[in-house]
C-alpha cells in the first residue's frame, strides 16, 4: 500500500488537532461544566509527556519487561503523576476564585516549562530527550508508526468524548455543575464540593498527562518548544469557539481553528516556502486570538449556543 | 449525659447547643448558654431584628463559625449525638440536618427537575464512573418529584425556576427532597404567594406529624407561628429570653414589651 499521497506532516497536524480536541473535552468537564478555568493544560500535558519518557529512557527497567512492558509501565507511570499533580495542584487552586484559578494553573504550566528546560539530567534540557517508539521492533517504517499512534490518539479521543457525553446525562454531571455554579448551595445539599472538585482535576489531569505521553510517543523526540502555551490557547480557544453547550462544541470549535489552520491553510494554501519556520506559528496565534475575539463578541456563549438543559432534561424525564 | 436532661423529647431529632457565643467586631451577636432544638414537630424562633436568629441558624448550619461552644444533633432514632459543629457543611445534610435559605440561591444552569433530582440523588450514584446511572435516579425519584410538582405547579418544571417565588419554593422542595430529620426553615414564606405559602406550610405542619420530622421556624410573619408551632423560643439581644406554649410566649409581658408592642395584645 503506498502511503505517498500522505504527507508526514497531514499526519502530524491530525495528531495535533485530535490531541488539541482530547484536552478541549477534558476543559470542558473542568471548565465548561464545574466552572474551575485551567490554564495550565500544558503543564499536565507536558508532565505526562516527560514523565512518561523519563521513566521511558532514564529508569533501568528489568529487561525481561521487553519493550511494550516498560513502554506501559512508563505510560502507566506518567498517568498517575500528572494525576498526582492534578490534586495537589487542585488543593492548592481550590479555595480560589476565577482570576486565582487561572493565575495559579498558569504558573504550574510556566514550572513545568522551566523545569523541563533546567533539569538537564533529566529531561536533557533545551535540546530535549530521543524516546524509544516501541513500534520499531516491526521495521514499518516511519509513516506507518506515526498513522498507528495517530489511531491510538483518535480512540482515546473518542474514548473521552464518549465519557463527556455520558456525563452530560448523569447525576455526576449535575453534580459537576451544581458545583460550578453555587458552590455553598451544593455543600448545604450534602455534596462534598471540596473533594468533587479535587477528583475532577486529578482525573481531567491524568487525561491530559496521558494525551502528553502519546504525543511524546509520537513524536519520538521530547522538547520545551512542544509545551509552550500553544498547546493551552489551542484546546481553550477550541472550547470556547464551539461553546459547552454539548460535547460537540469542542470538536466543532477545535477543528474550526487548529483544523483549519493546521491542515487547510498549511497544507492546501500556496504560502511561500520562506513563511513556514517563522511566519506561520506568528499568524496562527493572531488568528486564534482574532477568533476568539470574534465569538466573545458576537457569541459568547460559543457557535453552538448555551446548554440546553431544559430540553436534555425533558428527554430524558420521558424516557 | 445530654440525653437525660431532654427527656420530654427523647423520641424526636433535635439538636442541643451549649455555650454557643458568636461576635461581630467585638458586639456579641450570638450568646446562648443552653438551648434545645426540635423537642416538638413545629418550633416557632422568633424575637425582633438584630437578635440573632439568623445567625444562630447558620452557626447551626456552619456558615458561621462559632467562637466557641458546641452544638449536638440527636437523631431521635435512641442513637447517640453527633457533635455537628466538628463536622464539615456538606456532612450536615446525610445526617439529616437542613435548612432553607433566607436569601435566594439557585444554581441558574440548572432546570427545576435537575435541581430536584441533585437533592434527592445519593452520594454514590454521583461518582465519576457512575456514568450510566441516570435512569436509577429518575426511577428512584420520579414518583416523589411528582407529587411535589403536582401539589405546586411550576410554570414548566422542565425548565429553569424563574420568579422569585419559584426558587424560593426550589428551595424548599430541595430541602425537603433531603429527607430531613430536622428542618430549620429561615423566613420561608418572604416571597411566596399567599396560596403557596399555606400549601408549603400544612405540608411541612403533615410531615413534622407523620414522619417525625422536626421542623423549627424562624418567621417575622407572626400569624404563622402562632398558627403552626407547637412550642416558640424568644429570642432577643442574642440570647433565648422565653420559652414556652404559643399563647402563653404572644401574652408575655417580656415578649410584649421587646417585640409585639402594646397594641399586639388582645388581637
Amino acid at each position: 500500500m503506498s502511503l505517498d499521497w500522505l504527507s508526514a506532516y497531514l499526519i502530524y497536524a491530525l495528531f495535533t488537532v485530535a490531541g488539541t480536541i482530547g484536552l478541549a473535552q477534558l476543559l470542558h468537564l473542568q471548565m465548561g461544566l464545574a466552572g474551575i478555568g485551567n490554564f495550565g493544560i500544558v503543564g499536565f500535558f507536558g508532565l505526562g509527556m516527560y514523565a512518561w519518557g523519563v521513566f521511558q529512557v532514564r529508569i533501568p527497567w528489568p529487561e525481561a519487561l521487553g519493550d511494550w512492558g516498560t513502554f506501559f509501565l512508563s505510560l502507566l507511570m506518567a498517568v498517575i503523576v500528572s494525576g498526582l499533580a492534578g490534586v495537589l495542584i487542585g488543593w492548592v487552586i481550590s479555595d480560589l476564585e476565577g482570576d486565582g484559578v487561572l493565575v495559579g494553573t498558569l504558573g504550574f504550566a510556566s514550572i513545568m516549562y522551566w523545569l523541563a528546560l533546567s533539569e538537564k539530567r533529566w529531561t536533557g534540557g533545551a535540546e530535549g530527550m530521543a524516546v524509544p517508539d516501541p513500534l520499531r521492533t516491526f521495521n514499518w517504517g516511519v509513516k506507518p508508526m506515526s498513522l498507528f499512534w495517530l489511531g491510538v490518539m483518535l480512540l482515546l479521543v473518542v474514548g473521552i468524548t464518549y465519557y463527556v457525553a455520558r456525563v452530560h446525562r448523569s447525576p455526576y454531571g449535575r453534580l459537576l455543575i451544581a458545583v460550578g455554579q453555587n458552590e455553598a448551595l451544593a455543600r448545604s445539599l450534602g455534596k462534598p464540593t471540596f473533594r468533587t472538585k479535587l477528583i475532577l482535576f486529578a482525573l481531567g489531569s491524568a487525561g491530559m498527562g496521558l494525551i502528553g505521553a502519546v504525543f511524546g510517543v509520537m513524536n519520538h523526540f521530547i522538547r520545551p518548544t512542544e509545551i509552550g502555551i500553544e498547546v493551552t490557547l489551542a484546546a481553550m480557544v477550541g472550547l470556547v469557539m464551539g461553546g459547552s453547550a454539548r460535547v460537540w462544541g469542542a470538536i466543532v470549535g477545535v477543528l474550526l481553528t487548529a483544523g483549519l489552520f493546521d491542515i487547510v491553510v498549511q497544507i492546501y494554501l500556496p504560502l511561500p516556502d520562506s513563511w513556514y519556520q517563522i511566519t506561520l506559528p506568528v499568524v496562527r496565534e493572531i488568528f486564534f486570538g482574532a477568533m476568539l475575539i470574534l465569538v466573545l463578541l458576537w457569541r459568547p456563549l460559543g457557535l453552538l449556543g448555551d446548554m440546553r438543559r431544559d430540553k436534555l432534561v425533558e428527554r430524558l424525564g420521558s424516557g | 449525659m445530654a440525653e437525660a436532661t431532654v427527656t420530654a423529647s427523647a423520641g424526636r431529632p433535635h439538636l442541643r447547643i451549649e455555650g454557643a457565643v458568636k461576635s461581630f467586631d467585638g458586639r456579641v451577636v450570638v450568646d446562648v448558654a443552653d438551648l434545645t432544638l426540635g423537642g416538638n414537630p413545629v418550633e416557632g424562633l422568633i424575637g425582633p431584628n438584630g437578635a440573632g436568629k439568623t445567625t444562630l441558624m447558620r452557626m447551626i448550619m456552619h456558615s458561621i463559625k462559632l467562637d466557641k461552644g458546641k452544638v449536638t444533633f440527636y437523631p431521635g432514632d435512641g442513637s447517640r449525638g453527633v457533635a455537628i459543629s466538628s463536622l464539615p457543611a456538606h456532612a450536615m445534610a446525610s445526617l439529616g440536618v437542613v435548612k432553607t435559605n433566607q436569601v435566594i440561591q439557585d444554581f441558574e444552569k440548572l432546570t427545576i427537575w435537575d435541581s430536584l433530582l441533585l437533592a434527592a440523588a445519593r452520594r454514590r450514584e454521583e461518582r465519576p464512573f457512575r456514568i450510566f446511572a441516570e435512569k436509577r435516579v429518575w426511577a428512584r425519584n420520579t414518583a416523589e418529584i411528582k407529587c411535589y410538582l403536582e401539589e405546586f405547579p411550576f410554570a414548566n418544571p422542565y425548565g429553569f425556576a424563574k420568579s422569585a417565588g419559584e426558587k424560593k419554593l426550589l428551595d424548599i422542595l430541595r430541602c425537603l427532597l433531603l429527607r430531613p430529620k430536622l428542618l430549620l426553615l429561615d423566613e420561608p414564606t418572604a416571597g411566596l404567594p399567599a396560596d403557596v405559602r399555606d400549601r408549603v406550610m400544612q405540608t411541612i405542619k403533615k410531615k413534622a406529624g407523620d414522619e417525625n420530622v422536626s421542623v423549627v421556624i424562624v418567621e417575622h410573619d407572626l400569624n404563622v407561628i402562632w398558627t403552626l408551632s407547637d412550642y416558640v423560643h424568644f429570642m432577643a439581644e442574642g440570647s433565648v429570653l422565653l420559652q414556652g406554649d404559643p399563647a402563653w410566649i404572644r401574652e408575655h409581658e417580656t415578649v410584649v414589651e421587646k417585640y409585639l408592642g402594646k397594641g399586639h395584645v388582645g388581637h
